[in-house]
């Protein structure tokens, strides 16, 4: 599904280099995998460049063993769109839509009219247990339901690859292990990947595989 | 659609800035709409001054009658003025044609003379479509104008009725006598006694030193005119059809020269000079604070939304769209502003023109007139588009700066 063959790319921080140097991994479809490691570790970067929201300095991502690091900026766009879904730490809803309009924008972004796309960002809340929220904005809902119209968001259009950057760091275990069964169980019930950016150990243990990162650099790989 | 509901979302959420934004608009629209209205009234003031001053919708005169002075009274004349005014009078778009000669002479009290313009027209005709009625009922409230009328039909009756500053100079009042002294066709010099029967104020100084009026009848006495006459005024049934008719009426008429009342009202064409002017520079300076203004706010708006902007971009919206989304908020903040500040004009139109405010009288005038704004929705509608367009511009820089934000950083944001 997504395959990073020695992915560079490098910054810097602070006056130091930092980023992902020499990365080489490879995510089945199917498969919750967690970029695993502590802060400042690249997990975040490797999840960038595997969202095609960044570009990185040398090697090849392939998605579907299609080569798309040279892809124009439109076309990295529309792989956004049409393949990729993303769940973002501090949740980022649109704050002036409910969280059914939130749900709906990237079909209407697609270009799916209101007809087709209002039932099916209905039934991605109710796949999230959010049926009787959908019409609240995010300032009215918790964390966790948040989170979880973040996911159904990211769900609806029926994308390829999830990728989610410590989207357990906002919410207590309470919340936080739920959504992680919620992740494991749709990548097993409808085939979704989901790549995972966290150094949660409840976020870890639900993996199907975890690449572990230090310094910028793949330092191990467990698969269940 | 999903961008134009965003961008008025956006807007709804942020409505007191929005409201100062709006403010700001209104501001302009009404400024710009009200200048709009002043205008129109002052330029139909000055277009109804100088039709129904004498000129007609349209002028026949001898070619080159506007080239050089006349050596002698009705040099420059249409030789049989009266057959050709009733030619012109069947024709299906004229409501009726006016002749007048012009000519110069002495007016003589006696003991004093001063220089005059004098005018003739025809007593029965000219108070039907023209404004000397009115000129004269504004002579009777000076000194010696009490009595003031309108010049008899009847040819045997030789009547003047003269400027107030002329009547002024001369010591004339209604009921006196004076001799009219001026040169004929031929040039030999001739005289007539008339009386004055009325005063009149022409709203212009130098007019008022120096014009008089007669009858046709009275003017042929003096210059032994015949049928020639200096000009014929026509005016059209359709008066909106003014340039096409006078094209049409030169071709019927090869051998005149047949012009349209703003070729021939300098002082009319002057003021809207003038007027565009003042009203142009004020209009750019007005759309300038427009553009700074809502640029600013739209620019403030994006910088709160540098995360949000980031999330659209990750979930797939292409930079050209973000602009699009900025071009929408541009785009409702225009027609927001545009329909406020037309019932905002309105409603401050109404107010100010039941107040009947009496403006001071323009230079070179003698009285002033009541302020009378105008309904113009072609006004409203020109500053409508100029406003669109000012946002649309605003709108620009913001989007831009949205467009161009990298994904990464966007989402780093806080």
């Amino acid at each position: 599904m997504l395959r990073l063959d020695h992915i560079t790319r490098a910054y810097e921080l602070g006056g130091e280099r930092a980023g992902v140097f020499g990365v080489s991994l490879d995510v089945p479809q199917g498969c919750l995998a967690v970029l695993a490691g502590p802060s400042g570790s690249g997990k975040t970067t490797l999840l960038q460049l595997s969202g095609l929201l960044d570009t990185p300095d040398e090697g090849e991502i392939f998605l579907q063993n299609e080569a798309v690091t040279a892809l124009t900026e439109t076309a990295r766009c529309h792989l956004r769109l049409t393949r990729l879904g993303f769940v973002f730490q501090a949740f980022n809803l649109v704050p002036v839509l409910s969280a059914l309009e939130n749900v709906m924008l990237p079909l209407q972004l697609q270009g799916v009219g209101d007809g087709e796309a209002r039932p099916r960002a209905e039934a991605a809340l109710a796949r999230v247990g959010l049926a009787d929220r959908r019409h609240h904005h995010p300032g009215q809902l918790s964390g966790g339901q948040q989170q979880r119209a973040a996911i159904a968001r990211a769900l609806a259009p029926d994308p390829l690859l999830v990728l989610a950057d410590e989207p357990t760091a906002s919410l207590d275990h309470a919340h936080g292990g739920p959504l992680m069964d919620l992740m494991a169980e749709l990548a097993a019930e409808r085939g979704v990947t989901f790549l995972v950016a966290s150094h949660d150990p409840s976020v870890i243990a639900r993996a199907h595989c975890v690449f572990r990162l230090m310094d910028g650099r793949l330092v191990g790989e467990e698969r269940s | 659609m999903i961008l134009a509901r965003l961008a008025l979302r956006n807007l709804l959420r942020q409505r007191r800035r929005t409201a100062l934004t709006l403010m700001v608009v209104v501001a302009g629209f009404l400024a710009l709409s009200l200048a709009g209205g002043f205008m129109a009234q002052t330029f139909q003031g000055l277009s109804d001054a100088a039709i129904r001053g004498g000129l007609g919708h349209l002028q026949v005169m001898p070619p080159g009658a506007l080239e050089g002075d006349e050596a002698q009274s009705l040099e420059k004349a249409l030789p049989d003025g009266e057959a050709l005014a009733a030619r012109l009078r069947r024709d299906p778009a004229v409501a009726e044609v006016l002749p007048r000669s012009q000519f110069m002479g002495l007016l003589s009290s006696g003991a004093k003379s001063v220089a005059f313009l004098g005018t003739a027209v025809d007593p029965v005709l000219e108070p039907r479509f023209m404004a000397s009625a009115e000129a004269l009922q504004g002579g009777a409230q000076s000194p010696g104008g009490a009595g003031s009328r309108w010049l008899s039909p009847d040819p045997a009756h030789r009547e003047v009725i003269l400027g107030i500053g002329l009547a002024k100079a001369l010591g004339a009042t209604v009921g006196s006598s004076l001799t009219l002294m001026s040169t004929t066709r031929d040039g030999a010099l001739n005289a007539v006694d008339v009386d004055v029967v009325g005063l009149q104020d022409l709203g212009l100084r130098e007019l008022n030193d120096r014009f008089l009026t007669v009858s046709l009848a009275t003017a042929n006495q003096l210059l032994d005119a015949g049928p020639a006459r200096s000009r014929l005024s026509i005016v059209l049934k359709r008066p909106q059809d003014t340039a096409s008719e006078q094209a049409r009426i030169q071709a019927l008429l090869p051998e005149t020269s047949v012009k349209p009342w703003f070729e021939l009202a300098s002082f009319y064409r002057q003021v809207k000079l003038l007027y565009f002017a003042i009203f142009g520079f004020m209009g750019l300076v007005l759309f300038l604070v427009v553009l700074l203004a809502t640029a600013n706010t739209l620019l403030m708006s994006v910088m709160e939304r540098v995360r949000e902007f980031g999330v659209l971009r990750a979930m797939g919206l292409q930079p050209r769209q973000l602009l699009v989304l900025l071009q929408w908020e541009g785009a409702f903040l225009g027609l927001m502003g545009s329909a406020l500040g037309l019932a905002a004009t309105l409603l401050l139109r109404a107010g100010l023109n039941a107040l009947h405010l009496q403006m001071p009288a323009p230079p070179g005038t003698s009285h002033g007139y009541e302020l009378n704004i105008h309904f113009v929705p072609m006004v409203y509608l020109i500053v409508a588009l100029g406003l669109q367009a000012t946002l649309q511009v605003s709108a620009l820089f913001p989007g831009l700066k949205a467009a161009r934000l990298r994904i990464v950083e966007a989402l780093r944001h806080v």
